[in-house]
């Protein structure tokens, strides 16, 4: 049996009180799209930002492609990308271009291949002419794609998005979900978390569902609907999370 | 190693970019130091320990921009990307808690020692100081250096809003060094209430005193004990610095 690209066993994470992720295990396959769905405070960043050692787990334990998510930190590292949700950008005194290279110098890539690798992200992109501006003179979408490249700057095997098209309007919308397919076509497995029920749908193969911390429902979008009974993955994301307030 | 000199490179590329406000103001205020102190009312007081007055403030001054600087950069550049969410490039790529910490602290230490080196070309040509023992003089001021930015991470990480690096700043260094004999030795604040007692139990008096002994050649016991303080208050603000680095402190959820 292959390694999964991520497992996660009994993950647990409390803020004093507050419990932010609640005994989750989960198992995504290389080559997997899969998504992370639920309201918000639900624990999706927790536990993504549990997989790159962001946030330390109160128990359980999480491996990626076999690795050990906080002993091989690392190993494990070289093997993500992860686009934040906040449009994380070092672009206090650096450029766009920049930003890039300096990011895969951190993953260790040598300048020369750096600055190449750059540039072929700037162009797939479609940020080449502003590679010298700024982070400020960048409308929303371009930093968007910006922090995507970034993620991608060390060709991770593993991609991780946190809610990637949020605020995006409709035409960039189509284009990242361009740009996730291709990803996917090239073999990687990407992790995914939105809210946008349709995104979902339309992009993944498998989902799960979180609430109050907790994987409330696992399976593809057209299984969760017709063991429900229904027409979309939408109507199946509001009976589920009615029936827990209840 | 790749990933090391790269965080390296960024944390003096930070400052050097910004040199108006990084690297000018801590030099220009120096040398007003020096002519103000030194050529204004140091010619008034003769010399002392031998030398004018002037040239005996030099090395404290010296010392005086090296701490500074060399610990602001590494507070503010950890808080700055602690507060701007971009620590977590580093976090999440393949460095280790380690060489984090020491990319930052090289970048301090090579903001205070091009400070401490443009104060010194000033210094020269104001006053036309010369190092007595260039070696120990450059190895000392590395070695302080290397200890109050190993303090600057610490409170980098430490501190919750900008105030707080500013805070430490002024209620920490300050005093330290200004009662720390960057403007008198030992001999000349003797039967001085508040200010002999507070300056013989401060540490930087004995740092000052040692790098002005190497500076402009002293007793050799003034320079070691010297030495061996700045060594042992480095060794406890990196150590220090290491392990908060290691267990994520104000990093990791």
């Amino acid at each position: 049996m292959r390694t999964p690209a991520i497992f996660i066993e009994h993950l647990h994470k409390s803020y004093g009180d507050l419990v932010a992720v609640d005994d989750l295990s989960l198992e995504i396959q290389r080559g997997e799209f899969f998504g992370l769905l639920g309201p918000n405070g639900a624990g999706k960043t927790t536990t993504i930002n549990a997989i790159v050692g962001l946030v330390k787990p109160t128990s359980g334990h999480i491996t990626v492609l076999g690795l050990d998510a906080v002993r091989d930190y690392r190993r494990v590292h070289r093997l993500v990308g992860i686009a934040f949700q906040e449009l994380i950008l070092d672009g206090s005194f650096l450029n766009v271009r920049e930003i890039l290279v300096y990011q895969a110098g951190y993953f260790g890539i040598p300048p020369r291949r750096a600055r190449a690798k750059a540039d072929e992200l700037l162009e797939r992109f479609g940020l080449w002419e502003k590679r010298s501006a700024r982070v400020q003179e960048l409308s929303g979408g371009q930093k968007r794609r910006l922090v995507l490249a970034k993620a991608l700057i060390h060709d991770p095997e593993i991609v991780i998005l946190d809610e990637p098209t949020a605020g995006a309007d409709v035409e960039m919308r189509l284009q990242l979900w361009e740009m996730l397919q291709q990803l996917h076509a090239q073999g990687k497995t990407i992790l995914l978390t939105t809210h946008y029920l349709e995104e979902a749908e339309r992009l993944c193969q498998r989902v799960g569902i979180l609430h109050h911390g907790r994987l409330v429902s696992l399976g593809s979008p057209e299984e969760l609907a017709r063991e429900r009974g229904q027409a979309h993955l939408e109507d199946v994301f509001l009976e589920l999370i009615r029936s827990e307030q209840a | 190693m790749i990933g090391f000199l790269t965080l390296s490179k960024r944390e003096v590329v930070r400052f050097l970019k910004d040199a108006i406000d990084t690297i000018a103001p801590p030099t220009i205020s120096v040398i007003l130091f020096l002519l103000i102190f030194g050529v204004g009312l140091g010619s008034r007081l003769g010399d002392v320990h031998g030398v004018p007055y002037i040239q005996f403030m030099t090395p404290g001054l010296l010392l005086l921009a090296i701490v500074r600087n060399a610990f602001l950069n590494p507070a503010y550049s950890l808080f700055q990307s602690r507060w701007y969410g971009n620590i977590a490039d580093f976090l999440v790529s393949p460095l280790s808690a380690e060489q984090i910490a020491l990319a930052v602290l090289l970048g301090g230490v090579a903001r205070g020692m091009i400070v401490g080196a443009l104060v010194l070309a000033a210094a020269w040509l104001v006053t036309g100081v010369s190092v007595a023992q260039p070696t120990w003089a450059l190895g000392y001021a590395l070695a302080v250096a290397v200890a109050f930015a190993g303090l600057g991470c610490i409170v980098g990480l430490w501190t919750r809003g900008w105030e707080g690096v500013g805070a430490i700043d002024t209620f920490v260094l300050d005093p330290l060094v200004m009662l720390g004999g960057v403007f008198y030795s030992l001999d000349m604040v003797r039967g001085v209430p508040i200010i002999e007692p507070l300056s013989a139990l401060n540490p930087f008096t004995y740092i000052t005193e040692g790098f002005r002994a190497a500076m402009l050649g002293g007793a050799e016991a003034h320079v070691l004990i010297g030495l061996v303080l700045t060594l042992a208050l480095g060794t406890i603000c990196i150590g220090a610095a290491l392990v908060l680095f290691r267990v994520g402190y104000h990093l990791k959820a």
